[in-house]
């Protein structure tokens, strides 16, 4: 499986500010420079933390797959592990917590 | 499947449709969504709750505000005490204390005593939480009273009906002191919505660098330091088991779904879990038991195995003059239980292996735990932006320090949230089918996996370290907050470290208008408030 590079700075730059305007969010609104009297980061404070954000977490979640057994494995871990909302919730209304 | 388990389908499915509605309202509920169910536990087969037969100490006697809310109450039930009495004490404590302490964000004196008042002519008529005083989180609804979650956001906001929770704690004849001061949104610990630290730990009230937990810090500040009788926060990441550790409480961090959420301030839907911080496991289930039940706005809380008899669970029982647990119960010990606070934690472990009924289990974690609750901790990021977006769109600054984590949530992707979720199914199976199949309940090292997973948590102290408080956390099964306070109470039962107070400040200026002229507090950073949110 191929990798493709890694993105640079201002890629990262530029997709977080087009997903922050597609979602309706305009990053200028916040200060330039630090504002004690509110205590919101900064324009730069948050594009550095974002930058981190979205080359750390995101990648970490979208790398897992439910282990399974048997070949090809990308095919029996579509069968495992349907997402549950509400897990605790979900054993009581399939009748786990009943049973215990 | 069984007709029971039927039914309760039934009843979710019918419950979410009306919970499409309502949960379409934003701030201004419609009037259908006004009158939340105050029945509490008195559903089909959950108990009434009722007063535990308990005797009280001396200390309480000569002090109402030392008493625990239990001992109150039967004070006042044999004529002993009047509310009044007991919310002027408090009030009396808060006019001079809380200038250093600032546990609350709103104090609702003139209504406390109306209630009191009222509370004493009905001569404990009004419910087991009859003429008790209890603070309530800033994210709880309170009909009429400020609700600002500290945030800009909500800074003139007055909601006009109580969250279900609140509703159900008045109707039980509980009375609100006021608001407890928070982190803003429900993140950190509590500090202004710029990042000012506000409340302190009450046992050094001189030095607020010393963590008090949050996000639940004025709840928690407030039954420590004597402001209030019992109080009620929200755990989305920690934020009721964590304060309470901090300052020498039991909290007591229910299932997902057994207290409805309608009327808190959402911070992340799948994990916001309200629930009480009491200065004891009893007074942990009384809150609790007035607190659990189905209520029709919120589906989370359908179709629930009933609320089993939580007062009964925190009575110690002992047999032939030794404590012992109500049933045999192995508690799961982690390997790296140890790995901190090691000699208090220690001496813990030796305490509770004396009561008879406990067995400790060494426990492994699977491999991929550290993953599975760490990394993916981030997909509760996307379910604070979602209901926040309004916001987000008007004015990001209205966020203020805690800004970044709400973008982050905007940085998720639909297919790594689901990812998430999927995690959680895997995640559950490991923890009731692997690790706890080896054991009833399981000592925690961090709050995190059970929030996660939506599992209740009982929190409370087992000794201090350097003079603040040390506490554990115990995890159970789903809906089995009962053997979670009985554990609890059959440990209180041998020990002290929950009866001890903190020293009242020595420094408080006179009254809470003096709060400029106190300390001046240290500052969180945007950067901060994002690495530490629940």
């Amino acid at each position: 499986m191929s990798q493709p590079q890694p993105p640079t700075q201002e890629q990262l730059d530029a997709y977080i500010r087009t997903r922050l305007a597609l979602a309706g969010v305009d990053l200028d609104l916040l200060p330039a420079q630090p504002d004690p009297v509110t205590g919101v980061p900064t324009r730069d404070q948050a594009l550095r933390s974002l930058r981190s954000f979205v080359t750390g977490g995101p990648a970490a979640i979208a790398g897992w797959a439910p282990p399974v057994t048997g070949t090809p494995a990308a095919a029996y871990a579509q069968q495992a592990a349907p997402p549950l909302l509400y897990p605790s919730i979900t054993e009581a209304w399939t009748g786990k917590a009943d049973a215990r | 499947m069984s007709r029971a388990v039927n039914r309760r389908a039934f009843l979710a499915g019918s419950a979410a449709a009306t919970g499409a509605v309502v949960g379409g309202a934003a701030l201004a509920a419609p009037a259908a969504a006004h009158t939340p169910s105050s029945t509490g536990s008195t559903g089909p087969s959950g108990r009434k709750p009722y007063l535990p037969d308990i005797e009280v100490r001396d200390a309480a006697r000569r002090d109402p505000t030392e008493a625990t809310l239990a001992e109150a109450a039967v004070l006042m039930s044999r004529r002993k005490l009047t509310s009044t009495t007991l919310v002027e004490a408090y009030l009396d404590r808060i006019e001079t204390y809380d200038s250093t302490y600032q546990a609350y964000a709103e104090v609702t004196g003139a209504s406390a005593l109306a209630a009191a008042r009222k509370a004493d002519r009905s001569g404990g008529r009004g419910g087991v939480l009859s003429g008790i005083p209890l603070c309530v989180k800033d994210n709880y609804y309170t009909r009429g009273v400020p609700t600002r979650c500290n945030s800009f956001i909500f800074e003139d906001f007055v909601p006009d009906h109580d969250a279900t929770a609140v509703a159900r704690l008045t109707a039980a004849g509980g009375i609100v002191l006021g608001k407890g001061q928070m982190g803003p949104l429900a993140t950190t610990r509590a500090t202004t919505p710029n990042g000012t630290v506000t409340t302190v730990n009450a046992w050094t009230p001189e030095n607020p660098a010393t963590d008090p937990g949050g996000s639940s810090t004025g709840p928690a500040c407030a039954v420590a330091g004597r402001l209030a009788s019992s109080s009620i926060g929200t755990q989305t990441g920690g934020s009721i088991v964590q304060p309470s550790n901090r300052q020498n409480l039991t909290g007591l961090k229910p299932t997902m779904g057994r207290v409805s959420a309608h009327g808190v301030i959402p911070l992340s839907y799948t994990r916001d879990h309200p629930g009480p911080l009491a200065r004891d496991a009893m007074d942990a289930a009384l809150m609790l038991a007035v607190m659990a039940g189905p209520d029709p706005n919120d589906p989370r809380t359908l179709g629930l195995p009933a609320v089993p008899d939580l007062v009964r669970a925190a009575t110690p029982v002992v047999s032939r003059g030794r404590v012992r647990l109500r049933r045999a119960t192995r508690i799961g010990v982690p390997a790296d239980f140890l790995g901190s606070a090691a000699e208090v934690r220690g001496a813990f472990l030796g305490k509770l292996d004396s009561i008879s009924g406990v067995t400790l289990v060494d426990i492994t974690y699977p491999a991929d735990w550290s993953l599975l609750t760490g990394s993916f901790n981030d997909a509760r990021l996307s379910e604070r932006t979602e209901p926040f977006r309004y916001w987000l769109r008007e004015d990001p600054a209205k966020f203020g320090v805690s800004l970044l984590s709400w973008l982050q949530g905007l940085m998720l992707s639909g297919d790594e949230w689901i990812t998430a979720q999927r995690a959680k199914n895997h995640l559950l199976r490991e923890v009731l089918d692997g690790v706890m199949a080896r054991c009833d309940v399981l000592l925690q090292t961090g709050p995190v996996p059970f929030d996660i997973l939506g599992l209740p948590e009982i929190a409370f102290p087992v000794g201090f370290t350097s003079g603040i408080p040390a506490g554990v956390i115990i995890g159970g099964q789903p809906y089995e907050e009962d053997r979670l306070l009985e554990v609890a109470a059959a440990y209180q039962a041998v020990t002290d470290w929950h009866t001890r107070r903190p020293a009242d400040p020595v420094s408080a200026p006179a009254g809470r208008t003096a709060r400029r002229t106190a300390a001046v507090r240290p500052r969180i950073t945007a950067e901060e408030a994002a690495a530490q949110s629940a």
